[in-house]
């Protein structure tokens, strides 16, 4: 099932980035843009409240006089308060199922993975709880239902549906009750999404600027075109019949009709226990290879690793004997093994004169001076005049289609564990015409921000730079992800035919000089 | 490809994305009752009647007591539950023995039960014993009821069953 839905999420990744660009696709921002639909919702809540009436008579006429009497800004507001809600919804089901797919939840991602889970039942609550606001017929279903629900635990004595048996039973105090549980649980929700993401650096909690643009825009659009309304006044002296639903956030609700309340609890309750352990469920995963380990001898306590490291598993401390430095240290329980660490330490050095090539951290399973003579020996067994090296990741594109007598190809956790030095000595020493590298779709890294350095790296915004003396022309990075696998084969051959060619008018050049 | 072509295709993702969402926020409409059924309610909130007679206090411990301390007899706390029954046309739509709240048995027994019926008239009978020391019915009524569809209505107890 975890491939069918990673064959499908790659085939949308394909086409949002056709159509938005790798930078601007929002499938690689499902969680900034759930960020941002919730501080959508929370201007437009505090606008909506603003106006609102906390009574049984007001409620539903205050909310009609927002939206029908100052529909410009009023009604197009509940519009953006609805529509970001239920966007927020799905992006947040769509991320839960995206990094469920891409196998993104285990090992030091199981905090974020666990502590979405209470996000889930908090989302729901909030914008189940906004629904009862409106008292209208819809709300009135959420109020019997959701009360029976309840009433059904055992440590509810007294029916909490006795509070809503006709009109005569219910108080405008209970109108104070939900508005302060409309503002608490989403409240809570926000700590929730910072404790979310606390494990890991650099998040993004915003989305790319014209994405974000164009969701309003869309949202603006929508909200004109079909604007939030209202259904009929709530009346508990007259039974329910047909009730408009929100499908996005009510759709356990008919459940209750047909299953009752146990099973609908069993369910619920079943599901999120099941999304709890699924980290430590048995999977066809591969084994997380050793942990980084940092060799004092050769760390000379740049700190460029903790800058580099994704999930915050590098820090700093005092140099076990080198007076005055610093040396980095790896939390086990926060390292994922990506060896971005190791591509990001000015010690990864082919050019150091050293006897046996040594670095201040790195990945056991994949050493750098493993790394070198891999990549000298695949190279010294190429022929002809155009020689490419292709460096991936073992999430991104297959390499293994793309050797021949010429190409050779060195697969490694994280692309960034190449360091850019590592290029500049392939070219230097003429070991090859032409290195390319790849990895993971721009944007959606596995480990979450390898291309990203990759390309600050190369455009000399980030240490380790690539030093400016190397060709770029003799260099090419493609973030085409397994998905571009077959694309990544025509762009080695083009990548060829260019060297190739570049060759040609260099040597005419010489022959005319 | 081209920048036309590229916000064309955004401007339809968006389009497929919102246009759905938009829809699916009240449609399609859900029948939680059909139109010709009525709704009956039956919410009762009541303590039982204290289980046990009160005892005399007497004897050598009762005696060593200051004087102001010593109570004339000592009382059970544990309460009755009520056995609840509600009939239509003698059809038993709920009948249910249900305890009373508190860690001693000694709260008020609740009861919220919500049936959807169909529209018509119905000979209703409700029946309650709220003493374990009594046989049969401590409390009962019966009425002939007309339910109109898309109604509610709700019976309660409060020193007797009363219907609305």
């Amino acid at each position: 099932m975890k491939s069918l839905f990673k064959r499908g999420f790659n085939r949308l990744d394909s086409v949002f980035s056709l159509a938005f660009t790798p930078e601007w696709n929002p499938m690689y921002q499902l969680g900034a843009l759930s960020f941002f639909y919730f501080w959508i919702v929370a201007i437009t809540g505090v606008y909506l409240f603003v106006f609102f009436e906390t009574s049984i008579s007001g409620a539903h006429a205050s909310i009609e006089s927002i939206t029908h009497n100052q529909w410009y800004l009023g009604g197009i507001m509940r519009s953006f308060h609805r529509y970001a809600s239920a966007a927020m919804g799905i992006c947040v089901t769509l991320h839960l199922v995206r990094e469920f797919a891409m196998d993104r939840y285990s090992g030091v991602r199981a905090f974020s993975w666990i502590s979405g889970v209470p996000l889930l039942w908090l989302l729901f609550a909030s914008a189940i709880g906004g629904y009862w606001l409106v008292w209208d017929i819809q709300a009135q279903y959420i109020a019997i239902i959701t009360s029976e629900w309840f009433d059904w635990l055992p440590i509810i004595v007294d029916p909490m549906a006795s509070n809503f048996l006709n009109e005569s039973t219910i108080s405008d105090r209970f109108f104070s009750l939900l508005v302060f549980l409309h503002i608490g649980i989403p409240l809570a929700l926000l700590l929730g999404m910072f404790i979310h993401i606390k494990r890991i650096s650099n998040t993004r909690t915003n989305p790319a600027k014209g994405l974000a643009a164009g969701t309003l825009i869309a949202m603006l659009l929508v909200s004109l075109w079909r604007p939030a309304l209202s259904q009929a006044p709530a009346n508990l002296d007259v039974a329910l019949t047909d009730v408009g639903l929100d499908w996005i956030f009510l759709n356990p609700y008919p459940l209750f009709d047909s299953w009752g309340p146990g099973a609908l609890w069993g369910v619920l309750v079943g599901l999120s226990c099941l999304l709890t352990i699924l980290p430590w469920l048995p999977s066809k995963r591969p084994q997380q290879t050793p942990i980084a380990v940092v060799d004092p001898d050769n760390c000379n306590g740049c700190g460029w690793c903790l800058a580099d490291c994704p999930y915050e598993a590098v820090t700093m401390r005092e140099h076990d004997y080198k007076t005055g430095h610093q040396q980095s240290v790896v939390d086990p329980d926060l390292c994922i093994s990506c060896g971005i660490c190791a591509g990001a330490c000015p010690s990864s050095s082919p050019f150091r004169h050293v006897d046996e090539l040594s670095t201040g951290i790195s990945i056991p399973g994949f050493h750098i001076k493993e790394l070198l003579s891999l990549t000298e020996n695949k190279l010294s067994q190429l022929q002809g005049d155009c020689r490419v090296l292709v460096y991936g990741c073992d999430h991104g594109s297959v390499l293994e289609k793309l050797e021949s007598d010429s190409v050779a190809g060195i697969s490694m956790p994280c692309s960034a564990l190449v360091p850019p030095a590592f290029i500049d000595y392939v070219l230097r020493k003429e070991l090859a015409e032409g290195v390319m590298i790849t990895g993971c779709c721009e944007g959606d890294c596995h480990y979450r921000l390898g291309n990203t350095w990759m390309d600050q790296r190369f455009s000399a915004d980030r240490m380790p730079i690539l030093r400016t003396r190397v060709p770029r022309e003799f260099l090419r990075k493609r973030w085409l992800g397994v998905q571009g696998s077959k694309q990544l084969e025509q762009e080695v051959l083009q990548f060829q035919k260019d060297l190739t060619t570049m060759a040609d008018e260099q040597s005419q050049e010489s022959v005319h000089a | 490809m081209h920048n036309w072509k590229r916000y064309l295709g955004q401007a339809l993702l968006y389009a497929l994305f919102f246009i759905p969402l938009a829809f699916l926020t009240s449609q399609p409409l859900y029948t939680h009752q059909a139109d010709d059924m009525a709704t009956l309610k039956i919410a009762v909130r009541h303590a039982g009647q204290i289980v046990g007679e009160c005892v005399a206090v007497s004897g050598p411990q009762y005696d060593k007591l200051p004087k102001n301390m010593r109570p004339p007899e000592v009382c059970p706390r544990e309460r009755s539950p009520l056995n609840l029954a509600l009939y239509l046309d003698d059809r038993a739509m709920y009948s249910a023995i249900v305890p009373a709240s508190g860690l001693h048995n000694d709260g008020v027994s609740s009861v919220y039960q919500r049936f959807s019926v169909p529209s018509g008239e119905y000979q209703l009978r409700l029946a309650m014993n709220d003493d374990a020391a009594v046989e049969g019915d401590t409390w009962s009524r019966q009425e002939t009821i007309s339910l109109q569809p898309a109604q509610v209505m709700v019976v309660r107890f409060k020193e007797g069953f009363t219907i609305k």
